[in-house]
Parts: structure tokens; C-alpha cells; sequence
């Protein structure tokens, strides 16, 4: 498995009692494998993308990276396991404002240690398959919220990732782009063979996963397999 | 620095706003600089000339020649103990007013040192002394108009001295200086009652001679006897004091800016630590934007108070820029700048890279 989560349990503190954001989560997704995980608000959804994403810890359970238990990793390990093996898409893009489309992708590279034209020629071919080749050269502020997005996917697959997570990259987009994205997310992911987690509250979306689960209260489970 | 180098040019009106503020800093810290380098020499600057290592006072004088007096025995006595290591001359300072027969009147620290002295300044100055009674300029006099063959007045006691020649520009506690032989210094002080009386001995050693006062004397070195010059002392200390308040000022301006500049980035930050920066790397980066940030602005408002300093030069501003103090006066200003970033370094490498994604649902 690309992605083992393995009875893992989070709460934070609640007033004097804590609050259980997962508990005890099992989920282990193969390479190429897309799933999809809906739910409610405060269902623990992006505290799962958290775990899976290594950045933060879970305070029991075990975490599994491309066969690289990350549990008891330093932090430094665990900074460039993430960085090596995990790619991220965020809500509403999350990109840097200073920088152009493909400087956003570029800087993975950069943060690698992978310095030059190597990057810059990288970012350039992912985003030309995005089809952002005429929008290498406009920073956030020019581009459009699908637009954005792509940009945000490209970064993500900057490190041939093992691991894919993304955290309701659908939200902010219309019906029709969030199709796009979303079937931009699952074609990449097969394509690369990295195991995909994407946490999505729209049923349309998540139906394009090759499984759904279901987070309820902190617990998973099955929904239905496509 | 990747991010760092292009958020400068992104956000380049606010980077130029906190630079036009720390620009104008640097600019007052070097005319401060300056103007304390001027301060300087309108005070001992007369002194400093003079070729001595050391000056011999009356113990208890503080150096102070105005408190000073030793005669003729105590330079004898000090010779003898010195046993010849240590060349040795009596120097009489005191502060005279005199007129010019147009009625200037112009304030003189009157040096009376011996004809054939170490202490005399120049050949024809030395040659000067030798003569009749007379005085010799400083040439920042010559500039006010005093002709070799004027005549001054003392004032108070009433002796004409004609001006015999001009010495180097130099002044002691911001009157300029005059030379005259110890004979005359004298007389214009003590009247025929001298008794062989001056102010204070001159020494020059070499550098592996440090001179020993004898019984009722004091030594001290050149640099020490400043502190004698009327007014020295408090100037520095609150020139020094004003350059201080800056540099704090400086640190604080920088480290505010930092703080909050850091708070607008908290998200940008966390996303660089999630794609894989360390938090060495976002330290890094950023105390790096504020450094260029800091050298730029230094730089240029140093640069402007050269240029404005070149205007003040030669008015009767005291004011001299030497670049060694303004150099170091600067890269304090930076060093101090980067400290008061450091008081935020925490918040940067403290962000959690969780924050990337939206608050946990």
C-alpha cells in the first residue's frame, strides 16, 4: 500500500473534556488507487488530510508512506518524506502571491534541492499539461479560480508523489470546472500510480473515485465501491 | 532566498516604505556621526596634533590644564627620573581673548611651549618662536581675515602680540589655537611673577615606554588628557547617547515591521513548510529579505548624508565625516536591524505547516 493509516485517533481539547476528531481510523489506498471521503462539517475530514499529509501527528496510530512508517520519524525526516513522497492540493489553491504559475510549481524543486533550469523546465511541461502553457507568467491575482487550481495540481505532482491528498479542491470552483479539476485529479493519479485521497462534500465528484468512504463523527467507513 | 528575492520585487512599495524609514536612520546615525567627529575636533583637535604621547599634570588636576601648575623644578625632576627615555617639555594652555586694531574680537587656546620644543609646529612656526614675542595661528584664523603682521591685544592685559605665522587648522575646547613661546604665555599669564611656572609637561615616548609620574605628578596618556578639554567629555557622552537611542529606535522599527509582516504571512508560511521547507530554510528567508532590505536602505541613506555632509563641510557647522566611524556607525545600524528581526524569528519557525490547510473541520 502507498497509504496505511492504521488505528490512528486524534482529539483536542474541548472546554475540559476533548473532542474526538478521528477514532481509530483504518484506510489503506493502493498506487493508482483514487478514494474519495465525504462528509459533514466537523466530520474529521481535513484532520485525516492532516495525518495522511504528515503535518501533524496523530497521538496514536500508525502512519504508513510508501512503506516508510512515518510514526516515529524526527521531524526533519518527516519534512522530507512529505516533500519527497506527498503531494497536496488545498482549498481555494493556496498560492504563494509573489510568484508566476510556474514559479508556484518551480519552487518544489527549489525546496528539494533541485536548483536550475531542471525545475523551471518540469513546472513548464506539467503545466503545459494542464493546459496553462499561455499562463506560465501570470501570478494568482491573473488567474482564473480553475485556472488556479491547475496550478496547485501541477505543484502537487511536481515530486511524482507516491501519495496524493486533496482537501475539497472542488470547493471554491462552479459545477463544471470542479468537474474538470476533479477528473484532472483522478487522470493524474492513475497516470502516476500514486494512491489519492480526495476529500470532496459533493457526491457528483466523489462518484468519479474509484472508492468512497465516509467519515462520520471521527469514524470511517465504506460507502459504496464504484 | 527564492521566495524571499521575489516577494521584494511583489511588494516592493511596502519594502520601500520600512527602507525609506530605515534609510532615513542610517542617514541621521552618519551625520550624527558626523557631527560628533566635528564635535570631536572643534574640541581636541588642537591637542591631538600636537606630537606627545603623554602629558604630566599636577596630581589631583584630573587633566585639566586649567588646574593644573608645575614649574621648571618638577621638569627637571622629572627628566632626571625618567633617566632620558623620555623626551620631556613644559606646556603652558590657557584660554585668551584678543582684538584685531578693526575691533574683532577672536577667542585663542594659547599654547606656550619653548622655543627649540618638539611641541613647536613647524620649522618657520619654530623659527617664529625663536624671536620677538608674537603669535602663531591656527590657519583657520588666516580664513577669518588675520594677516601675517596684524597685531592682536590681549585682552585684560593689554599686550600687543603681532601675528609671526599660521600652524595647522586646529582647535582645543572650540577656541582655535595659538602658539606662542613659553617666555611670553608667561608673562601674559603670571605677569614678571612667572617662577618658571606652566601648565603641564609634554612626553613623547616610544611605543615600548610607557613614562612613571614622579611624587605629586600624574601621567597620563594623550588620548586620556581629552577628557580635560572643556566640554569634551559631556559632548561624546551624549553624541554616543542620541547614536544609541537610534540604533534601539532602529531595532525596534525593524523588529515591529518583522513581527507583523510575519502575522500577514502566518498562511504563506505554513504552505512553505508544508511543501517541505524547513524551518531553518523559512528563518532564513526571511531574516535574508530583511537584510537586503536593511543593507539597501543603510546604503542609500548613508550615501545621502555624504552628499549632504559635503554641503555642510567648511561652513562653521562643526561637522566632519570621517568614513571609518560612519562605516561602523552603519553596519551597527544593520546588525542591530537583523537583532530586531530575530525577536520574530520565532513566530516564523514556530508556524505550523497545518495552517496550509483550512482551519481542521
Amino acid at each position: 500500500m502507498s497509504l496505511h493509516l492504521d488505528n490512528v485517533s486524534v482529539a483536542v481539547p474541548d472546554g475540559a473534556d476533548r473532542r474526538v476528531l478521528l477514532a481509530a481510523v483504518d484506510l489503506a489506498v493502493g498506487p493508482g488507487e483514487v478514494v474519495a471521503i465525504t462528509g459533514a462539517s466537523g466530520s474529521g475530514k481535513s484532520t485525516l488530510v492532516a495525518i495522511a499529509g504528515l503535518l501533524r501527528a496523530p497521538d496514536s496510530g500508525r502512519v504508513r508512506i510508501a512503506d516508510v512508517d512515518a510514526t516515529d520519524l524526527k521531524d526533519r525526516q518527516r519534512v522530507r518524506l512529505r516533500r519527497d513522497r506527498v503531494g497536496i492540493v488545498y482549498q481555494a489553491a493556496n498560492l504563494l502571491p509573489a510568484l508566476t504559475a510556474r514559479e508556484q510549481v518551480a519552487i518544489v524543486a527549489h525546496l528539494s534541492g533541485r536548483k536550475g533550469a531542471d525545475g523551471a523546465a518540469r513546472a513548464t511541461e506539467l503545466l503545459t499539461r494542464m493546459g496553462l502553457a499561455g499562463r506560465l507568467d501570470a501570478r494568482p491575482a491573473e488567474l482564473s479560480g480553475g485556472e488556479r487550481q491547475r496550478v496547485a495540481i501541477a505543484r502537487a505532482l511536481m515530486n511524482d508523489p507516491r501519495v496524493i491528498l486533496a482537501d475539497e479542491p472542488t470547493a471554491a470552483l462552479d459545477p463544471e470546472l470542479g468537474e474538470q479539476v476533479m477528473q484532472l485529479l483522478v487522470d493524474e493519479s492513475h497516470r502516476l500510480g500514486a494512491a489519492t485521497v480526495v476529500v470532496t462534500h459533493d457526491p457528483d465528484h466523489a462518484s468519479r473515485a474509484d472508492r468512497r468512504l465516509q467519515l462520520h463523527r471521527g469514524t470511517i467507513g465504506e460507502v459504496a465501491a464504484r | 532566498m527564492y521566495l524571499a528575492l521575489r516577494e521584494l520585487r511583489f511588494a516592493r512599495g511596502r519594502f520601500a516604505l520600512v527602507g525609506a524609514v530605515i534609510g532615513l536612520v542610517a542617514m541621521l546615525t552618519t551625520m550624527l556621526s558626523g557631527l560628533a567627529n566635528g564635535l570631536v575636533d572643534d574640541g581636541i583637535s588642537g591637542l591631538r596634533r600636537l606630537p606627545m604621547t603623554h602629558l604630566a599634570f599636577q596630581q589631583g588636576a584630573a587633566e585639566t590644564f586649567s588646574r593644573s601648575t608645575l614649574t621648571d623644578a618638577d621638569l627637571a625632576r622629572f627628566k632626571a627620573a625618567s633617566g632620558g627615555d623620555v623626551e620631556a617639555s613644559a606646556l603652558g594652555v590657557s584660554f585668551v581673548n584678543a582684538r584685531t586694531d578693526g575691533g574683532k574680537t577672536v577667542d585663542l587656546a594659547l599654547y606656550g611651549v619653548p622655543a627649540g620644543s618638539f611641541l613647536a609646529p613647524r620649522g618657520d612656526a619654530e623659527a617664529a618662536l625663536e624671536g620677538r614675542p608674537g603669535l602663531v595661528l591656527s590657519e583657520e584664523l588666516e580664513e577669518q581675515g588675520i594677516a601675517v603682521g596684524d597685531e592682536l591685544t590681549v585682552v585684560g592685559v593689554d599686550e600687543r602680540l603681532p601675528v609671526l605665522g599660521f600652524t595647522y587648522a586646529g582647535s582645543y575646547g572650540h577656541v582655535d589655537i595659538a602658539f606662542t613661546s613659553l617666555e611670553t604665555w608667561q608673562h601674559l599669564l603670571y605677569g614678571d611673577n612667572a617662577k618658571g611656572r606652566f601648565s603641564a609637561i609634554a612626553l613623547r615616548a616610544s611605543d615600548d615606554v610607557t613614562p612613571t609620574a614622579p611624587d605629586g605628578m600624574e601621567v597620563v596618556t594623550k588620548e586620556q588628557a581629552y577628557g580635560g578639554s572643556p566640554g569634551y567629555t559631556g559632548e561624546t557622552q551624549t553624541m554616543a547617547m542620541i547614536q544609541w537611542f537610534l540604533l534601539v529606535i532602529s531595532a525596534l522599527i525593524v523588529g515591529a515591521f518583522f513581527i507583523v509582516w510575519t502575522m500577514q504571512r502566518t498562511r504563506q508560511i505554513a504552505l512553505l513548510k508544508a511543501l517541505g521547507a524547513s524551518g531553518w530554510y523559512v528563518a532564513r528567508d526571511a531574516v535574508g529579505q530583511l537584510g537586503v532590505v536593511l543593507l539597501l536602505a543603510t546604503t542609500a541613506g548613508g550615501a545621502i548624508a555624504f552628499a549632504v555632509g559635503g554641503l555642510i563641510d567648511g561652513t562653521s557647522v562643526p561637522f566632519r565625516l570621517a568614513p571609518g566611524p560612519a562605516l561602523v556607525s552603519l553596519t551597527l545600524l544593520v546588525v542591530v536591524g537583523l537583532a530586531g528581526s530575530l525577536a520574530g524569528i520565532r513566530r516564523v519557525v514556530a508556524v505550523d505547516p497545518a495552517l496550509a490547510l483550512r482551519a481542521a473541520d
